[in-house]
């Protein structure tokens, strides 16, 4: 059985219909990446994942359960946890505030401080920062503490959109090392990208996206291989 | 989706920066003005100062009971407003319904006095208090219930709809209240004596000036002592401290410690050299008033700022969908910021009811569009913008109709509104726009 | 939109009908009552109302007036000058009324007073002080307008008289609400009376309706230390003010007028304080004594000044029916104007202006209760 499987997903903006009926699944410790231009419905196919936007149709089953009509809260109980596109971290409140509030579900206050721990060891520039305001950090640091964020939900499947946008060269190898880092500790994670390369050298499998609906599915290497893929989203290579 | 608004918003900034430049003159002439005009209130307050020290401390005194009672609604207006971006009109009838809750509970089942029922033998003064406070949180748990249940029926329904419905409708929802109370079996329409949890008692003249200056020496000290061991901890290296130094309940601390030390012992040299008569008084209605809704702002602050409620409640203001992306049930934490907003409402009416001693079905709509405008002046949103925003309307109505005209007061404060928006656009604590996306 | 048409029809004709079968009825006379039943001082509208019910329901029994019974209108118009209006419109021109008791306030009876002097009707406000109830704006008095209280000069006087004389009082602190004519002419005609009597008003100070805080202009009282603090406000003023006054530590003695006449002042915030007033149930005189025990079986309650006024008014008016023998207001008026009456608030007669001469009492608040200490006369 799947961890995540989504079935034919239908989704829309007021008329504006953004999916046609998409399915794929993510199979436990996986990296499933799922590529796609702007406005092919990356982003929607994750919020409506984690609850924020309502299906017209479909299923959405997590570990087997069905959990599309789930609100928000529920769904990070079950520790399907998201790191929004553009960082989204509570600028007002420090870096510790940004963290307490990836573990705003959880009542266990010893393992919450061994999440804390273990976050600290993958950013370790965080916990000099510890007491200043989010907004003031920089953007990569931002980034940083929305993937620590999430991480303090204890995920068991974490969802990543774009986590690469607006970032320097240097800081995207840097993201995507800990993604790969974040994944070898036994956490499924579903990445939405459109820096397609990146994406697919590190995720086991991948989907392409075009206009709200799957075009392609394989294993990332064949992905990497396929002559419209590397025409559309590598660069023609 | 995301990215185009956030483009969007990086224009209009730019925008309102060339407006900006634009209405540099006009902004140069209008400061100008205003500082002329600021500079002629000043001299008539100087002067009266000079020629009677002991009013003018009095009358700062009286500022002072009005503006914390204005802070306890004001701080309502702001939270509210900061998490829905609602202006809930019917805030300043929340504040009738507490003081109407506490005036029932009195004099209908004399609850101020329940310890009494209980134990003979208690002395006096412990029946009132345990009583006076059972009475003050009764009616913020009556007010709180009241604010959830406006937002549950009235605003949450219209909360993916244009700002302007919700607005309306808490526009029906004060008239709603202010004439559903005025039905004869309700409160009726009268003006109703309010019975105080306690009896008066005026302090006068010597015994209270020492510990007036004295409290305020106390309050700078305090604070300046705090903020010397800050800066030092922070030069340290000291990360902690360099977020505690910016601490608006520090930064007030200095300010009021330090204008009222400066503004008492200078008038108290005045008086002693000039052979005037201490006349300073205050009642313990003052004090009760300033103690308790100091207690209830520093609960607030360890609320809003230490417990897991109020991080949410923060991080839901700035950001609703990453707030729901932690798991934070956005809509709960919406009710639960009524609640706070509605209980301090509903203090802040008992307060001013044992204060002016009368209740009524319309009390609310001047004291609450003074605490909104108190609000804004301190930047809406900002808690510590509405404690300043609102001590300062205290000071500038009373002072107003002190020493400038009594019956201009309500302009000259409504006035302040204008001014402070002309200087600081957001407010004095106000964020700068396009901060929030 | 043909039944549209149908229910406007109807409602014509609904409107209509009572009008004209008013006019053709020589059975019953019309008095109409406009007194405010809603709003900040219904409790005054509600005396009002009862105590003008009282003397018709008498009269009545006892035969009515001119052999025939009267019929009244009560009609709710709230000490506004538009609801006055529009009621007095409705009871001449609607219900075929030619005489009205009415209103309560000033600022009411004077635009009331302007409609009944076009309409050729007959009113007489129990309450209402202001000298241009009865009086037009060329000076000449208005022809069928008249009032059942003393006027405002009068209260001023009377206050500034007996503070000086009784209280011993030569400095004085005057708070008033500036727009509110009742309360600017008591205040004017009290310093007046005050100066000329030789005292000093050491603090004038004006406020505004809206106002519930009062501690600004109680400190500058407070450090002017006077005699006495004339507040000549209604009651729900009075209470804010005489409470914060106490508060302040302010030990001069209040003094207010017949504003103060509620069931709902605060004892306690005016203790020790006076009052000027129409009548006081203390009064020993016969007259007082048979009307408050008739009151009292018909309310349950004490009357009040009002109510009291509002029972002279319409005695006053039904007596002058009867000496004018018919039901011309004109006549009526004309009646009116040379007699004498022997009613509650004590003995009346008409000077020029259409008021009335006749004595104020004077009340002290005392241990919470309210007792009759002195009838002063013009």
């Amino acid at each position: 059985m799947s961890i995540l499987e989504i079935k034919d997903l239908y989704v829309s903006y007021g008329a504006i219909r953004a999916l046609h009926g998409i399915s794929f699944h993510v199979e436990e410790g996986e990296i499933v990446t799922l590529i796609g231009a702007n406005g092919a419905g990356k982003s929607t196919t994750l919020r409506t994942i984690s609850g924020l936007l309502r299906p017209d149709r479909g299923e959405i089953l997590y570990d087997g359960e069905e959990i599309t009509r789930l609100g928000g809260d529920a769904i990070v109980r079950r520790r399907l946890i998201q790191v929004p596109e553009g960082r989204r971290i509570f600028a007002p409140l420090t870096v510790l505030e940004n963290l307490e509030m990836g573990a705003f579900t959880r009542d266990d206050k010893r393992e919450v401080q061994a999440s804390m721990e273990w976050v600290f060891e993958l950013f370790p520039r965080l916990k000099e920062r510890l007491e200043q305001a989010g907004g003031t950090l920089s953007g990569g640091e931002q980034q940083m503490l929305a993937v620590a964020r999430a991480l303090m939900a204890k995920p068991r499947v974490l969802l990543m959109d774009e986590p690469s946008m607006g970032l320097a060269p240097i800081l995207v190898e840097e993201i995507f090392e800990v993604i790969e880092e974040i994944n070898e500790q036994g956490v499924t994670i579903l990445l939405v990208e459109q820096n397609a390369q990146m994406a697919l050298s590190v995720a086991h499998r991948g989907y392409v996206l075009e206009t709200g609906s799957i075009q392609l599915e394989g294993l990332s290497a064949e992905l990497a291989r396929n002559p419209q893929v590397r025409e559309a989203y590598l660069g023609g290579g | 989706m995301g990215k185009s608004a956030r483009e969007l918003a990086r224009a209009a900034r730019v925008d309102i920066a060339l407006d900006r430049r634009d209405g540099v003159v006009l902004n140069r002439l209008a400061q100008g003005l205003f500082a002329l005009l600021g500079l002629g209130v000043m001299y008539v307050l100087a002067q009266a100062f000079a020629e009677s020290p002991a009013i003018f401390v009095q009358q700062m005194l009286n500022g002072l009971q009005l503006g914390f009672i204005y802070a306890l609604i004001a701080l309502g207006y702001t939270m509210i407003y900061g998490i829905v971006k609602l202006i809930n009109f019917a805030h300043g009838d929340v504040f009738m319904v507490g003081a109407f809750t506490s005036f029932y509970v009195i004099s209908g089942l004399d609850l101020h006095r329940w310890p009494a029922w209980l134990w003979a033998g208690l002395p006096e003064g412990v029946v009132i208090l345990i009583g006076t406070i059972t009475v003050i949180l009764l009616s913020m748990v009556v007010s709180a219930f009241l604010a959830m249940a406006m937002e549950r029926f009235a605003y949450r329904p219209l909360r993916n709809k244009p700002r302007i419905a919700a607005l309306i409708t808490a526009i029906g929802v004060s008239f709603f209240l202010e004439y559903f109370g005025a039905l004869p079996f309700v409160y009726s329409n009268n003006y109703i004596t309010y019975t105080r949890p306690f009896e008066v008692t005026v302090y006068t003249a010597g015994s209270i000036s020492p510990w007036a200056i004295g409290g305020a020496w106390g309050l700078f000290l305090l604070s300046l002592a705090g903020y010397l061991l800050l800066k030092w901890r922070s030069r340290q290296g000291d990360l902690r401290a360099q977020s505690w130094i910016r601490h608006p309940l520090l930064q007030l601390g200095l300010l009021l410690g330090g204008f009222f030390s400066v503004v008492l012992t200078l008038a108290g040299v005045q008086i002693e050299t000039g052979g005037e008569i201490w006349d300073l008084s205050a009642s313990n209605v003052t004090l009760v008033i300033m103690g308790s809704s100091i207690i209830l702002q520093v609960i607030l602050q360890y609320v809003v700022n230490r417990t897991k409620l109020g991080k949410a409640m923060r991080a839901a203001a700035y950001d609703k969908d990453a707030a729901r992306l932690m798991g934070i049930n956005v809509d709960r934490v919406i009710a639960a910021t009524f609640a706070l907003g509605g209980g301090l409402a509903g203090a802040g009416g008992v307060l001013y009811a044992t204060a002016f001693k009368q209740v009524h079905h319309l009390m609310g709509i001047i004291p609450g569009l003074k605490a909104f405008v108190a609000a804004v002046v301190g930047g809406i949103g900002s808690i510590p913008g509405a404690l300043v925003g609102s001590l300062i309307m205290g000071q500038t109505e009373v002072l107003a109709a002190g020493f400038i005209s009594t019956p201009m007061r309500d302009a000259i404060a409504f006035s302040l509104l204008i001014v402070v928006l002309l200087v600081w656009p957001q407010g004095i604590f106000g964020e700068p726009p396009g901060e929030k996306v | 939109m043909r039944k549209r048409f149908l229910i406007l029809a109807v409602l014509l004709t609904l409107v209509i009908l009572p009008a004209c079968g008013g006019s053709g009825n020589e059975e019953a006379l019309k008095i109409a009552i406009l007194a405010p039943l809603s709003g900040d001082v219904a409790t005054f509208g509600e005396s009002t109302r009862d105590g003008a019910l009282l003397a018709i329901k008498e009269r009545n029994a006892a035969g009515g007036v001119l052999g025939r019974q009267i019929e009244t209108t009560v009609e709710d118009s709230q000490c506004s000058a538009e609801a006055a209006v529009s009621a007095g419109n409705k009871v001449i021109d609607q219900d075929g009324v030619s005489y009205i008791i009415g209103e309560v306030c000033s600022s009411a009876s004077i635009p009331l007073s302007e409609i009944v002097e076009a309409k050729g009707v007959f009113q007489i406000s129990p309450t209402s002080t202001n000298p241009s109830v009865t009086i037009n704006e060329d000076g000449s008095t208005k022809s069928a307008v008249f009032r059942a209280c003393f006027i405002d000069p009068f209260q001023g006087t009377v206050a500034a008289k007996f503070a000086q004389e009784q209280l011993g009082a030569k400095t004085a602190a005057v708070l008033l609400d500036q727009g509110n004519d009742y309360v600017r002419g008591l205040a004017e005609f009290f310093k007046e009376a005050f100066e000329a009597g030789g005292g000093e008003v050491v603090v004038w100070e004006t406020y505004t309706g809206e106002d519930q805080d009062f501690s600004a202009i109680l400190t500058k009282v407070k450090a002017a230390n006077p005699d006495l603090l004339y507040l000549p406000d209604y009651y729900s003023t009075v209470n804010l003010i005489g409470a914060q006054a106490k508060e302040k530590g302010i030990e001069a003695i209040m003094m207010g007028g017949d504003g103060w006449d509620s069931p709902d002042l605060d004892t306690s915030a005016v203790e020790g304080g006076y009052f000027t007033n129409h009548y006081s149930a203390d009064d020993p005189r016969p007259e007082v004594q048979n009307f408050v025990a008739t009151y009292k079986e018909e309310y349950g309650a004490t009357p009040d000044a009002l109510a009291t006024l509002a029972y002279d008014a319409a005695n006053i008016l039904m007596d002058g029916m009867e000496e004018a023998g018919n039901d011309d207001p004109m006549a009526v008026a004309k009646a009116i104007e040379g007699m004498t009456f022997d009613v509650v608030s004590g003995s009346i007669a008409y000077d020029e202006h259409h008021n009335p001469v006749k004595s104020a009492a004077i009340l002290q608040v005392e241990n919470g209760k309210i007792s009759f200490i002195d009838s002063i006369a013009p």
